[in-house]
């Protein structure tokens, strides 16, 4: 039983992660309609704020802030930049675009940066475990719960408490209706991906917290976990990229867990079987976006 | 009139390249050099290049591979894709080039090794340390670096020289690497004696290691020393989580944690013993290695595949050497692969009898307080290299 709690304090902390990282991406999604595979690359970006922010002697935890103000900025930038242009392009346009962002991103990063690892000195206060009962879990997964949970109820506050919010929820389910009525897209859209880019700064932390160090390609993982949540939560849908993101990382931490030996190596194929057989039964998502509801 | 002054001046370029050309050719080794400069080759092969191009430098200062054959260095980007590394080879194999080297993994140095191997072109993979890739490709092909079984040999014998008796393994089927030098440490360790207490097996880039720890935590009896080749950034996340939850089970790495990160973890990797192809011991030819890149760049190097991609201007110029000059395929390849006790960079290389995988020196590090210190240097005995499989 102890073992059982254990792996689902894990399964919670690794779930929180990719809910932030899910989010990020359906955030952007519901009001553009584009999938954004760069979004990997604003974690890349904030894990550079933090190396630089450290070289140049700022503190550990000001460092954190420029990795994520790093990212907000190149959200934003990727925004005005690539995005803008092709707003009223299709979705393949869309999704080519934000590949070919993303590439161009990670190859400067090769070039200008390093192709090479660059290490993130995490201070050691973070390295231990904090015992809760008869349970241990890890520091660094106890503030991947608490982050991932105030990072929710924060944009649950924002999104029904501010009136950017609401308009931005409105956006988020029918977009032209929420312009007739006077909701200024850019201003909408350039949110959103400051929002994302938030979020991905956030998760990135997390993210860089277990790994120590930073390198150009270290966003292409998460996106493709984020992007599986977000299908299993519902295109478009808020809560059900929150949602996403949590049952994948229930799902693959209790695999890893508790499936025989025999089967382990089998077990990205079984969860994304897991994934496929829930979307059969929901095709939309778990909790698709409300549309056409009267 | 311009047209004209053309036309004489085309003429006189082309008269003095042929006039030109064949001695010129004489003197020139034309050296290729495809790898992966972008994509998820880059941390790997843009430092062997970096090598590469450090010691052509120093070689064609002192007049070229023996004092007399400059190199003329071409190399291509093959963007970390198997099917590009293929067209690149054939793309450099039709540019006449003297030798080629390929990229730091298996796949693509295959790829690229089946091309110049069959236009009979003496080929090297800059770091891939599969010990089959020779024997896969054929009788042009060889390694550089230190080969998985080799470091598997050194730290089983150091495992068991420690007094571990149990030792667990968490391996990778996702690479060879990740997969393979486990399990030439899991025969050398048992056939010294040993026994594994068991074999786990994470996926690369999970991240969260938090479940395999649980498990390892369940042990009983404890296992007596872990053994892994997980790399960035599933060795840092591992031993994190590890170290977390409470577990002080002494751990063994190799080469692919040998980096800045490793360092920087602080407690957590303190004590971490791992492999990798040389330690900077004082007046060593590595020490000075790094203390002529320093001079020459005002930063040392990044990684050893620097120093590595170097070796292979060294073996060049030993290979030019045994074959008196001779710059054909046939006599290159053979010349390498009768290579003895070559002074390299990271210590003395030998080919003679090791079917193109190269017999390098192999060094066994301790992270400790943030550096690495040295175990120990060894040449394990052939015997103990398990056989490439």
């Amino acid at each position: 039983m102890d073992i059982v709690l254990q792996q689902l304090l894990n399964a919670v902390a690794l779930g929180g992660t990719y809910a932030l990282l899910a989010l990020g991406l359906a955030i952007v999604f519901s009001v553009m309609g584009l999938i954004n595979f760069a979004h990997g690359e604003l974690m890349t970006a904030t894990g550079y704020g933090i190396f630089f922010g450290i070289a140049a002697g700022f503190p550990f935890i000001l460092s954190l802030g420029m990795g994520v103000g790093l990212a907000v900025v190149l959200a934003l930038s990727m925004e005005r930049v690539a995005f803008r242009p092709i707003r009223r392009a299709s979705p393949t346009i869309m999704l080519l675009t934000s590949f070919a962002v993303s590439t161009i991103l990670h190859t400067l990063m090769q070039n200008l940066i390093s192709a090479r690892p660059k290490p993130i000195p995490i201070p050691d206060m973070l390295a231990g475990a904090v015992t809760i009962g008869a349970h241990q879990i890890g520091t660094i997964q106890v503030l991947s719960i608490v982050i991932a949970a105030v990072s929710l109820i924060g944009l649950t506050l924002f999104f029904r408490a501010t009136l950017l919010g609401i308009g931005m929820r409105a956006a988020a389910e029918d977009f032209d209706v929420a312009r007739l009525m006077g909701l200024n897209a850019n201003r909408v859209i350039a949110v959103a991906f400051a929002i994302s880019g938030v979020l991905a700064g956030i998760a990135g932390i997390l993210w860089l917290f277990q790994r120590g160090s930073v390198d150009p390609l270290m966003g292409f993982v998460p996106v493709l976990k984020a992007f599986i949540a977000v299908v299993l939560g519902g295109m478009g849908s808020l809560v059900g990229a929150v949602a996403g993101g949590f049952i994948l990382g229930v799902v693959e931490v209790l695999l890893r867990a508790f499936l025989p030996d025999a089967l382990i190596s089998y077990r990205d194929a079984i969860s994304l079987s897991i994934v496929i057989a829930i979307l059969y039964f929901y095709p939309d998502g778990i909790i698709p976006r409300r549309e056409n509801i009267r | 009139m311009f047209r004209k002054s053309l036309n004489l001046g085309v003429a006189t370029l082309g008269l003095a390249m042929m006039l030109g050309g064949p001695a010129h050719a004489e003197e020139t080794f034309k050296l290729g050099f495809l790898g992966g400069l972008t994509g998820y080759l880059a941390p790997y092969d843009q430092p062997s290049l970096d090598g590469l191009t450090f010691g052509v430098d120093e070689i064609n200062k002192a007049g070229g591979l023996q004092g007399k054959y400059k190199i003329e260095l071409v190399s291509r980007d093959m963007r970390s894709e198997t099917a590009e590394s293929a067209v690149i080879a054939q793309e450099l194999a039709g540019a006449g080039v003297n030798f080629l080297v390929v990229p730091c993994d298996v796949d693509p140095a295959v790829a690229a090794g089946q091309i110049s191997a069959a236009a009979g072109i003496p080929t090297m993979s800059s770091c891939a340390s599969t010990p089959t890739l020779p024997g896969i490709v054929g009788e042009y092909m060889f390694s550089n670096y230190t080969a998985d079984n080799l470091q598997a040999a050194a730290l089983g014998d150091y495992a068991m020289k420690q007094g571990y008796k149990n030792a667990f393994v968490m391996l990778s089927k996702d690479t060879p690497y990740t997969q393979k030098l486990p399990e030439y440490f899991v025969e050398v360790f048992k056939k010294k004696g040993g026994s594994i207490a068991g074999i786990i097996e994470y996926k690369m880039g999970q991240q969260d290691f938090a479940a395999e720890v649980t498990k390892i935590k369940g042990l009983s009896p404890a296992p007596d020393v872990i053994m892994t080749s997980a790399y960035e950034p599933d060795f840092p996340a591992f031993i994190k989580a590890l170290r977390a939850a409470g577990i002080t089970t002494p751990v063994l790495g190799s080469d692919g944690i040998d980096s800045p990160t490793t360092l920087a973890l602080g407690d957590v990797a303190e004590g971490v013993v791992f492999t990798n192809a040389g330690f900077a011991t004082e007046g060593s030819a590595l020490a000075k290695f790094f203390a002529d890149y320093k001079a020459a760049k005002g930063k040392e190097p990044e990684t050893l595949y620097v120093a590595t991609g170097y070796d292979i201007v060294k073996v060049l110029d030993a290979a030019v050497g045994a074959s008196q000059g001779k710059l054909d395929g046939k006599s290159l390849r053979d010349a390498v692969d009768g290579l003895e006790n070559v002074a390299v960079a990271t210590g003395t290389m030998t080919y003679k009898g090791m079917n193109r995988v190269p017999l390098r020196t192999v060094a066994l590090n301790k992270v400790t307080g943030g550096a690495r210190a040295l175990v120990e240097l060894v040449t394990p005995a052939a015997a103990d290299v398990p056989a490439a499989q």
